[in-house]
Order: structure tokens, then sequence, then C-alpha cells
């Protein structure tokens, strides 16, 4: 009995700082979506969906291409480092890959700023080398540049979990492979990409609520409508106050990310049973 | 060895880093042969057997087969299939998908795919099992299906990396025979790397033994056992037990000279070649005689040697003594015990002892 409530008297602190800084918070929040001026209703939500479906949209198009494009950046990244045969070219992407994942979203948002900008360094070099006439020149400082930006940045986490999953495969499956006559591509998305599946498919959920909650990269990029459901959500408290539909939007971000996180859930359990 | 190959390896050499794995490689294997290349862990007889299948260049040296040089052509365009140490299947496909992924990289017809693919599990008795995942297989129908899935493709040449090694010691008896059955019927060539020493002589035409990335020796499973070339051979096909002994050739025999445990004597050199001097004498626990007395030795040519009984053990089927003979201790067998403590006469017949130069003779 006594060794029971020492363990509960140590886990205690742990369970408070959740409770009451995590879960008690989103509740509140959670109850805060339904409250219109002190009484409960859906006016929140119709507001919201009033003013913000677009950027619902907008979000879940701009964090779903991400989330696609990271994917197939991490595997041929991993999959270079995995089948690339020629070993310098293998030490410096290996060295190289990681770097943006130690670089702040906002970085990330000014160093784009610049680059992508109509009269930006990509641009710049594109018409000095004759690719492009100054008045073709376009700003990418728009959806295009958001979803650089995340590809950018996320790309190395999911390549480095990626890789390690890659890493750890049976080499012999490879070898058999290409003992049968597959080519690399072949290899790589037939034999190592469906034994790395789970990983890949964690880190690129992990990367999908990352992506969700970054307030940065829109406002330094995309300073327009329609936007992001994080730039909404503090443009409603910070210019309005307005509490109660910034909560209905946070909650709406809460369900996209759940609704990822479950068909994880579901396909891990898949897997398992 | 210089019959017309089908296979051919030439003065085939290959190096990792600055270790020299394999040196001076030459081996002429015939169309339908069964070849076993037999050495300890680290001889280089996976590194010779990838090097055949293309997974890795030789430094010099070159491989033929029906006289085209293969030696930098991929794996898939040399006719010959592997089997995995470890089966190497494809966790994520079916039975039937294992097998068939060679057709299928071939670009055979779905249909014609099906049939060959049910043709093997029948072949191999995998009927039924097409639908599992290899994770649902027992470890002999894992295997199965890793040499169905090389089969498949209908190799010239079949190359198997220990294909035995994981499997429990009871099934792995009788997957011997029936692999050998089964190369035997389809006809085809196949190089099977071991280390274990029976599986070899059970399942090869020829054996090939390698030490240190060399040939030590090739020949049939009685030539490599009973007319060892080197003191290593001699050593790695079982004859453990080795005496220092000297003497000199005197016409076709050998004269031994008189040593701690031993009479002069003389044994016929059948075709060996010995320089006089320093000689090791090696010999099986099972190819020596116990006698209780010096008056009951057989009169057939051998070595006699006087001894003394340290230990006895029954590890089955007879009784195995360690014997104290002068400075050294052997191992002998004999249908029934000697208590320790006695003094026994051990007797070698002369085609039973293999004598080589001391290396620093």
């Amino acid at each position: 009995m006594s060794r029971r409530l020492l363990g509960l008297t140590l886990v205690f602190p742990a369970l408070a700082v959740i409770a009451f800084l995590f879960i008690l918070p989103l509740i509140m929040s959670a109850v805060g979506a339904f409250q219109v001026d002190g009484a409960f209703g859906w006016g929140n939500f119709q507001k919201m969906f009033d003013l913000y479906t677009k950027d619902i949209v907008f979000t879940v198009v701009i964090i779903s291409i991400s989330t696609v494009l990271i994917g197939i950046a991490s595997i041929a990244i991993g999959g270079y480092l995995t089948l690339g045969e020629h070993p310098v070219a293998v030490a410096i992407l290996r060295w190289l890959y990681r770097w943006p994942m130690f670089i702040p979203f906002i970085v990330v948002g000014q160093i784009l700023r610049t680059f992508l900008s109509k009269n930006g360094m990509m641009n710049n070099v594109a018409i000095n080398l004759g690719l492009l006439t100054p008045i073709d020149a376009v700003s990418f400082l728009d959806w295009r540049g958001i979803v650089i930006a995340f590809v950018w940045k996320q790309t190395p986490f999911v390549a480095l979990l990626v890789a390690g999953a890659m890493a750890s495969i049976n080499r012999e499956t490879i070898d058999a492979a290409r003992n049968l006559g597959a080519s690399r591509l072949r290899v790589l998305i037939e034999i190592v990409v469906p034994q790395v599946g789970t990983t890949l498919t964690v880190g690129l959920i992990l990367s999908f609520v990352t992506m969700m909650s970054v307030l940065s990269v829109p406002l330094m990029i995309n300073a327009q409508t329609p936007t992001m459901l994080t730039a909404d959500i503090a443009f409603r408290v910070n210019s309005y106050g307005d509490y109660g539909v910034a909560n209905a939007l946070g909650l709406i971000s809460l369900l996209l990310a759940s609704s990822v996180a479950w068909i994880y859930l579901r396909a891990s359990l898949k897997e398992r049973s | 060895m210089e019959r017309d190959g089908f296979l051919e390896l030439r003065g085939v050499a290959s190096r990792y880093g600055s270790t020299q794995v394999l040196s001076d490689i030459d081996l002429s294997i015939a169309k339908g042969e069964f070849v076993a290349l037999l050495g300890s862990s680290g001889c280089g007889k996976t590194t010779l057997l990838r090097l055949l299948a293309g997974f890795i260049s030789p430094s010099s040296g070159e491989v033929k087969v029906r006289h085209r040089d293969v030696t930098h052509l991929p794996p898939d365009k040399r006719g010959m299939a592997l089997v995995f140490q470890s089966y190497a299947l494809w966790p994520h496909m079916t039975v039937a998908q294992n097998i068939g992924y060679g057709l299928k990289l071939k670009g055979v017809a779905r249909a014609e795919i099906a049939s060959r693919v049910s043709a093997m599990q029948a072949m191999l008795g995998l009927e039924g099992l097409e639908a599992r995942k290899p994770q649902a297989l027992s470890g002999g129908q894992r295997q199965r299906v890793a040499l169905g899935r090389a089969l498949a493709i209908d190799p010239e040449i079949l190359l198997l990396d220990e294909p035995l090694s994981n499997l429990d010691a009871r099934i792995r008896l009788s997957v011997r025979h029936e692999l050998r059955a089964l190369q035997k019927r389809l006809g085809i060539t196949a190089i099977h790397v071991t280390h274990d020493r029976e599986e070899a002589m059970v399942m090869a035409d020829r054996i090939v033994i390698l030490n240190a990335g060399r040939i030590a020796q090739h020949g049939s499973p009685e030539e490599v056992y009973n007319r060892p070339a080197s003191a290593f051979v001699a050593a790695f096909m079982g004859a453990e037990n080795v005496l220092s002994l000297n003497g000199h050739p005197d016409g076709d025999a050998f004269m031994l000279q008189a040593g701690p445990a031993n009479e002069a004597t003389t044994v016929q050199l059948a075709g060996r070649h010995l320089l006089p001097g320093a000689v090791e004498a090696r010999f099986r626990p099972e190819a020596a005689h116990l006698f209780a007395k010096e008056e009951f030795l057989p009169r057939r040519p051998g070595v006699a040697f006087r001894g003394e009984v340290l230990a006895v053990a029954y590890p089955g089927g007879h009784w195995r003594h360690v014997v104290r003979l002068g400075d050294r201790e052997i191992m002998a067998d004999a249908p029934q015990a000697f208590s320790p403590g006695m003094r026994v006469a051990v007797h070698v017949p002369a085609e039973s002892l293999f004598l080589f130069n001391s290396p620093t003779s």
C-alpha cells in the first residue's frame, strides 16, 4: 500500500504538469470554441466557416502537397544513401542533407523571402544565365513559397528517419533483387520502400503535425489571403481579441492533425494483426 | 584440372582495402557439377561466391561462363542465381510474389508467372502457401521459398551461400539430400559455400578447400579425405592428431626414425613427395587402433606407438581415449574402453597416416 502511494507521489508532479499546463488549457479552449457571449452555441464555428473556409482548404492542400513532396524527397535521399555506388557522392550527401534541420522556421522564412521574391536571388541568377527575361520574373512568395519552405525544412528530418530505417534492413534483400535483375530504382520502390513504410509514415505524420503549427512561414512568405490557419488564429487573437473564433480554428487544426494520427494508428494496428 | 570448363576462374584475386581476401584462384567447373567451397570463417569462400554472383569485382583475373567473359557483367546478366544465407526473402511480399519476382522483372506475362510459380511450389512442396508472408513460414519453408525464387528464373548456375546453416540440425540432414537430388534432377551447376565438412562431403561431386584466400586442395570427397595435400587440409578434414617424427625417403618408402613413442619403421610413399628431415604425422581418432599389449599388434603396414591412457569418454558408438604418446597427447577411438593409467599400443595404418614435411624443415 505504502509502495503504491510512493509510486503515485513520484508520478504526481509530472501528472500535474500535464494536467494543468496541457490538458486543462486544451479543454478550456475547446469549451471556449462553443461559447458566444457567455452562452453555448455554434456561433464561433458559423463565423469561422464564413470567414475562413478557403483558408482551411488552403491549409489542407498546402500541407498535403508538402507532405507528398517531403515523402518523395526523403525517399530519394535515403535511397541514394543506401543504394548509391559513388562513395564520395554518398558521403557529401550524408554530410549535407541534415543542415536545414538545425535552422529555425523563422530563419527559413527569412532566407526564402530574399531568395524567392520577384527580384530575389533565384530570379537574378536565372536572368543572368539568360534563362529568364526580367519582365517574366515572378515572385514565388505565395503558396509555392510556403511549400518550398516546408519541404526544405522538413525533408531532412524525415530523410534522417527513413535513411536510418533503410540502413537497418537486411542488405541481402537488396542483393537478392539485384541478383534477379532489378534496377536500382525498382529495388528502391519495390524492395526498400515497402520495408520502411512504417517509419516513413511516422516521419510524414510528425512532419504534417509540425507544419500545421508553423506560424512564421506563412506570415513571412505569404502576406495575403488565403493563408494558413495559424496566421488566422494569431490574427483573431492579436487584432480582435476574438478568442472564440480562434478557439474554433484551433479545434479544426486539432481535428486535422488527429485525423492523420488516426490513419497512422489504424495502419499500424492492421500491420500487427 | 584442365578440363574444358563450363564455369572458369583464372587467376582471380580480390582485395578489401589493403587486405588480400582472395588470391590466385584457378578453378574450372563442369556443367551439372556440384562443387562445395569449404573453409573456415574468414577464408574468403563467401567473397568468392559474391564475386561469382557479380556483387564484387575481382581486383585481377577473370570469370568465364561458356568461354564468355562475365567478369564485369552485372549480377543479372550472368545466368546465376544466389540463395542467401539469411534467405533474404522480401517480408512485404507473399510466397508467390517472392518466387515470381524474378519473372516479373523479366517481363514475363502474368498468367505465365502464375503457372511457373505454382509449378515451382509443387516441386518444392510449398503448395497452399502462396498467400503467406515469409514471417508466417517455418525455417525449412523459408529456405525452400528462397530456393524457389532462385530457380524460378531458370539459371544455369545456382550459387548457395550456406543455405542450410539456419536450419535445425535434424531438418538439415534431410534437406542436404533433397537439395542434392533436386540439383541432379534439374542438371543445374551448383556452387555451395559451407564450413561444414560433412555437408560438403555428402552433397558435392567435388570439394574445393580454401585457406586464407587460396585454394588449398580440390578434388572428390574421397580424394580430399584420404589424400590431403597439406597439413592444413588434413587437419581441416578431421586429422587433428599430430605427432612430430623424423625420417628420410628411401626408394618407394619413407624411413621413420625411432622417436620417444615409436620404433623405427617404414611406410610406403605411395606417390607422396617428402624431403628428409622432420615430418608432421597426422591421423584421425577413428583411424587409430588401441591394443593392450604390443604382441597383439596387427601385421599390416602402419606405425605403432607406445602410450598411456589419460582419459576415456563415450561420445556414442565407440569409446574415445586421450592417450599420451611421448610428450604429445592424441585422441584414439576403440570399440571397448581402456581405463586411464593403462599402458597401450596405438596402431595407425599406413594409408591413414598423413605425413607432411614440417614447415620449419
